[in-house]
């Protein structure tokens, strides 16, 4: 039984995986919601600090999905 | 020209790094005889290795040089590379692990061993090998223009710009054959992380620097809009861009080789599941570009030295000298130059196995493994001759088409390499001729793309309500319909 598990992943473990590794490519995809100047950092336009943000928001989201998997699903 | 003093930490740093390199030999040894032990590291590195050997990748001439080029002549569209390195590893950190398993229980080295298995198809294999060599030609070519274009501002006045272009042609390729030869995978990791703390520190620096005494608002004023944010029409390339771009970096042969070197699937993952974050310096880097406008001396510069056509490679390197004092110039400029080196040297390793493994090997069974590595260290150095002249195919300017244009050959292979892991179901016919058929539209694409004169452009434009699109995922779109229908019709004929 305890093989069977760690052997194959739990379906609700592939679910939250998937919708965790798929948030940054919907945000990044939905190109026109941030084709836009203001609010601008320092005077920084949106366009270049809001993706750039999404760099760190991506590896908190990968790296929660790689760790959930390490440790609860199979290799 | 950089002052003495700039030159000689160049000159002590790069001593230092080539030292590292010979000493890599000798890091974590095993017999350097054997192919995988020189080309794959024996798979022992752990994850933090992995992330700064796959980071390494990211590194590149295509950060420093050619992507602040593109933001610096054409505009923002060219910032698609950071959402690219955003997304690419969220699917590295799936496919890879998987590859690595099979890999490591079949013995594999190269994605193009995982498609003769699976389709157990010879022909087909040599097919990815020979398209994977390819692929990382344009790309070795501009990680050479990157190395180029720091020398270039170094020794500028020295003689025409001619001449030093040329003299630097010349001693960035004597540098770089000399390193891959005698390196091997070690001496490049060894050195990446190396080349890596350099360039951060550089980066930081330079950041700080300039954007305090220059400032963006300063910077942006008398910009058009195009450099603001991309224009509404341009939505389509930007995607296009992006999400083929990331899907491009793991089917190119010196990305799995890193990936294999990995000890483990799960420290693989975790490696890759963080390395957006090595985007950050990419999209400062890229800033550069927008940056310069507001450094009046630097400008002046760029415009009186250099023509439009190979300004853009200069802007990194400019703004560096004038922002920073000449010691720390010659710091910079060396991670910008090892930032060529480190990247082309894993890449021409990557060329060259396939070439032994999946080509020469298919050919001539019996050959020894000393024979074995003998042609691999060989071929890899006639690879980066060939590589030079990829040099110039685009104006310096538009480096960052070399890198797309290798992404377009590249796509090709992602039915069989990719869709090869999670079906068993296509047919190895179709693949052939969808990847055939890919390259063959790739090429004709881009030559209508630019009206068959010199190259400056990857985007083919569709109609006034789409845009332009990049060729490289119409390319695709064509390969995988061609791949699908295929595979529908020979599927009632494969039951045994």
């Amino acid at each position: 039984m305890s093989q069977q598990t760690s052997r194959r992943p739990k379906r609700g473990l592939l679910v939250a995986v998937a919708i965790l590794t798929l948030i940054p490519f919907v945000a990044l995809a939905a190109v026109p919601t941030y084709v836009t100047t203001k609010p601008e950092i320092s005077g920084l336009p949106f366009f270049y600090w809001y993706q750039l943000m999404w760099l760190f928001l991506a590896a908190a989201l990968f790296g929660t999905a790689a760790y959930l998997y390490n440790k609860y699903g199979g290799e | 020209m950089l002052a003495l003093s700039g030159i000689i930490v160049w000159i002590v740093l790069l001593v230092v790094f080539i030292i590292l390199g010979f000493l890599g030999r000798l890091w974590k040894k095993g017999d350097l005889s054997k192919l995988d032990e020189w080309a794959l590291g024996g798979r022992r590195f752990s994850a933090w290795i992995v992330w700064f050997l796959v980071g390494a990748d990211l590194y590149t001439a295509y950060t420093f040089i050619a992507i602040p080029s593109s933001v610096f002549s054409i505009g923002a569209i060219y910032y698609f590379a950071v959402p690219y390195v955003a997304v690419t590893f969220g699917i590295a950190m799936w496919a890879m692990p998987k590859l690595w398993k099979v890999s490591k229980e079949k013995g594999f080295v190269t994605a193009a061993d995982f498609v003769k298995f699976n389709f157990n198809s010879r022909n087909l294999a040599i097919l990815v090998a020979i398209v994977g060599i390819v692929a990382e030609l344009p790309y070795i070519g501009l990680q050479i223009v990157g190395m180029i274009s720091v020398l270039t501002v170094m020794l500028i006045g020295l003689g025409s710009l001619k001449l030093v272009v040329d003299l630097a042609l010349i001693i960035s390729f004597i540098i770089l054959a000399v390193f891959t030869y005698f390196s091997g995978l070690r001496g490049a990791t060894l050195t990446a992380i190396f080349k890596d703390i350099i360039i951060l520190t550089s980066v930081v620096l330079v950041i700080v620097v300039a954007a305090l005494t220059i400032g963006f608002t300063k910077s942006f004023s008398s910009l058009p809009v195009k450099y603001y944010h991309i224009l509404p029409l341009q939505v389509n390339a930007y995607w296009s861009l992006f999400l083929m771009s990331a899907l491009a970096l793991y089917l190119y042969p010196h990305a799995v080789t890193g990936s294999l070197s990995a000890k483990s699937p799960k420290s693989l993952r975790m490696s890759q599941s963080l390395l957006p974050l090595y985007g950050v310096g990419l999209a400062l880097l890229a800033l550069f570009g927008i940056l310069v406008y507001g450094d009046h001396a630097a400008l002046t510069f760029l415009k009186d030295t250099f023509p439009a056509a190979s300004r853009g490679t200069y802007v990194v390197p400019a703004l560096i000298f004038y922002t920073l004092p000449a010691p720390l110039t010659g710091f910079a400029f060396l991670g910008i130059f090892i930032g060529g080196l480190v990247p082309a040297s894993i890449m021409a390793i990557a060329q060259s196995n396939l070439l032994t493994r999946n080509i020469l090997k298919e050919m001539y069974p019996k050959m020894s493994q000393l024979r074995e590595a003998l042609a691999s260290k060989i071929s890899m150095i006639v690879f980066l001759f060939i590589a030079v002249g990829f040099v110039f195919l685009f104006p310096l300017t538009y480096s960052v088409q070399l890198q797309l244009l290798g992404g377009i050959i590249i796509l090709q292979t992602l039915p069989s390499l990719f869709l090869g892991m999670v079906t068993n179901k296509l047919n190895k016919y179709s693949l052939m001729t969808g990847l055939l058929v890919g390259l063959g539209l790739g090429i004709y694409w881009m030559e209508v793309a630019n009206h068959f004169r010199t190259w400056t452009t990857t985007l083919l434009p569709i109609s006034p309500a789409v845009g332009s699109l990049f060729i490289g995922f119409l390319a695709l779109s064509a390969n995988l319909i061609i791949v699908i229908i295929g595979s529908l019709i020979a599927l009632p004929f494969s039951k045994k």
